[in-house]
């Protein structure tokens, strides 16, 4: 994670008033005099910081979410960030909203993160989870981004509880099985839908891969696994990766397997939702 | 483009190109975008210094670019269905962008990928001229240029099936259907000191752009240069639009279709084309990137997509009424 301060004044005056306020924070903590300065606010333009924010934030801080925020099938707290106003990712409708702090992906378009530093926005680049120590991680690097850190720690405190809890009830040793997302693609191993399968007690059979990677029908009627793990993706739209299933070979691959299933957007970016995942799939494995 | 060979109806068209691009730059600068769609209004000085102006110029050049060099290498290989990519140049500029995001050096940030972009299309360059450098046949020009798009277009959906994940993939799209999305003043830096050369060097060939018409060998034996105008063609071109790919992406379409809408008005020499091409690439492109910030509130529409949906009907009507003359 790298942060920098940007060049130009445009908003300098608003920066250097939440600096001096932290200062004078800071120096009423010394004085051990409680003091309550203004909590920093809050754009994010990355659908994964905008889990983060929402998980660690004030609601007062949250000033603008990414617009796939408020997408039920690409965010897990969809119905949360329906709360707040949209952006699409323009420098100019973001800089508009006059956050403290502006959390970018560091896959965002380079050009966007560069043009909000030159209007003097402080940006915060997030890395991708590709594990659950990444998502500890990036949670705590957002509570310290926006004065949040105490209740980050809590978060992951409270994750890494539930993270025990759902190791207790999942099989021990851990059972084959094989991840199905759409268009026939599955995991790999440096993934945090990996991490999950494994915490939920499965092993992705197949996975000699490191990131992602597809999988053939050949590949997948040769590895017979015990479970067949299905990430479910705007199911009911029509799309060539959604037909994945309908080819003649896989007719009754869901009859002779036992079909586990997920929702991709638990997978796609690591909050504390995400551990809803891993706890489906010891469920459904217990119901089944 | 000697002063002597200007007719009034050029002085005219050039004019109106000139003020119709006044009009847009003006249009372009008042056009914003807020979360709400398009909003009017020049702004503030920083949201008008750091994104209106970079934003129109780098449209502007980078459209203007496009015509000029699509003019030229229309003029030079003789063949109406050429562009600036036809040598390869494009898409290996965009190779050596997609080679940046691939191996994640685009974090670092805008300044390596436009770098990346424009090694990649001097690596095309260098290429091209190793297999057809030393004569002046241009059809094995053309036929190199192909050989070298395909390879690039090949290395560059072979980056995309080893992408790092989704997200890297879908960058890599949207670079090649080119974008002017929150671009700044550092790739009006970036463009300036390549595509502005690069556009002179094409500029100077024009005289031996015009004696080329008439063929390689009379060109020759009428004493032109021949080859010093055929390289001085492509080396301007690749320094130019590898600088617009290095900025923006492969903006599609405006090279190829602007020299066509212009010919019938301002004759079929060659060097009378180039400038009202720069202007009418430039026209073009600034139109486009108009309508795309008209939009209703959603993610932008990529550039080369709309160059194309604004092009594509100009270009069939004038196919059309190309027709109705012959058969007249």
């Amino acid at each position: 994670m790298k942060s920098s301060r940007g060049r130009s004044p445009l908003r300098a005056s608003v920066t250097r008033a939440y600096l001096s306020l932290s200062l004078v924070a800071g120096l009423s903590l010394l004085a051990g005099l409680p003091a309550r300065a203004q909590l920093p606010t809050v754009a994010s333009i990355n659908l994964c910081a905008d889990q983060l924010v929402l998980s660690v934030a004030d609601p007062a801080q949250i000033l603008s979410l990414s617009w796939l925020a408020s997408d039920p099938e690409e965010s897990m707290l969809a119905e949360a960030a329906a709360r707040y106003p949209r952006n699409y990712g323009s420098a100019e409708e973001v800089i508009q909203v006059g956050a403290d702090v502006v959390l970018a992906g560091t896959l965002t378009s380079p050009f966007t993160r560069e043009l909000l530093r030159r209007l003097g926005a402080t940006v915060v680049e997030i890395e991708p989870e590709t594990s659950l120590d990444d998502t500890y991680r990036n949670l705590l690097a957002v509570g310290a981004a926006i004065d949040r850190g105490a209740e980050a720690e809590r978060i992951v405190a409270g994750m890494r509880d539930r993270v025990d809890a759902i190791r207790a009830l999942a099989p021990n040793p851990a059972r084959n099985a094989v991840v199905v997302r759409p268009g026939g693609f599955t995991i790999g191993r440096e993934t945090l839908a990996n991490d999950l399968l494994e915490l939920a007690g499965l092993r992705n059979d197949v996975a000699e891969l490191d990131r992602w990677g597809s999988l053939s029908v050949e590949a997948l009627l040769r590895a017979d696994p015990g479970f067949v793990v299905i990430t479910r993706y705007r199911m009911n739209e029509a799309s060539l990766a959604n037909a994945f299933f309908a080819h003649p070979a896989l007719r009754n691959f869901g009859a002779e397997h036992k079909m586990l299933a997920i929702e991709a957007r638990q997978v796609a970016c690591g909050a504390p939702a995400s551990l809803d995942a891993a706890a489906a799939l010891v469920e459904q494995m217990a119901a089944l | 483009m000697s002063p002597s060979s200007t007719t009034p109806r050029q002085v005219l068209l050039t004019s109106l190109l000139a003020l119709c691009i006044a009009a847009l730059a003006a249009l372009s600068l008042w056009i914003g975008r807020d979360g709400g769609g398009p909003g009017f209004g020049f702004g503030g000085i920083e949201i008008f210094r750091e994104i209106r102006v970079p934003r129109t110029v780098v449209g502007l050049l980078v459209g203007g670019t496009l015509g000029l060099c699509g003019a030229a290498l229309q003029g030079l290989l003789r063949n109406p269905l050429a562009e600036p990519g036809i040598l390869g140049v494009s898409s290996g500029a965009a190779f050596g962008a997609v080679v940046v995001y691939y191996f994640g050096f685009a974090a670092s940030g805008s300044l390596l990928l436009g770098t990346g972009a424009v090694l990649g299309s001097l690596a095309a360059l260098g290429l091209l001229y190793a297999l057809a450098g030393r004569g002046v046949d241009l059809v094995r020009l053309i036929l190199a240029g192909v050989g070298i798009n395909a390879l690039a277009a090949a290395l560059t959906s072979l980056a995309l099936n080893f992408a790092p994940s989704p997200y890297a993939a879908l960058e890599i799209l949207i670079w090649m259907f080119g974008t002017l999305e929150n671009r700044s003043l550092s790739q009006v830096w970036l463009l300036l000191p390549l595509a502005v050369p690069g556009c002179l060097l094409v500029i100077a060939a024009a005289r031996g752009l015009d004696a080329l018409t008439l063929g390689e060998d009379t060109a020759g034996s009428l004493g032109f240069p021949v080859r010093r105008t055929l390289w001085l063609v492509i080396a301007g071109a690749a320094l130019a639009v590898g600088a617009t790919v290095a900025v923006c992406g492969v903006v599609a379409f405006v090279g190829l279709v602007v020299p066509h809408l212009l010919r019938p008005l301002v004759g079929y020499r060659p060097s009378r084309l180039l400038l009202p091409c720069f202007l009418g690439g430039a026209a073009l492109t600034l139109a486009a990137d108009i309508a795309i910030r008209l939009m209703p509130p959603g993610p932008e529409l990529k550039l080369g997509v709309v160059t194309a949906l604004i092009g594509a009907p100009f270009f069939l009507h004038m196919v059309l009424s190309s027709r109705q003359r012959s058969s007249e």
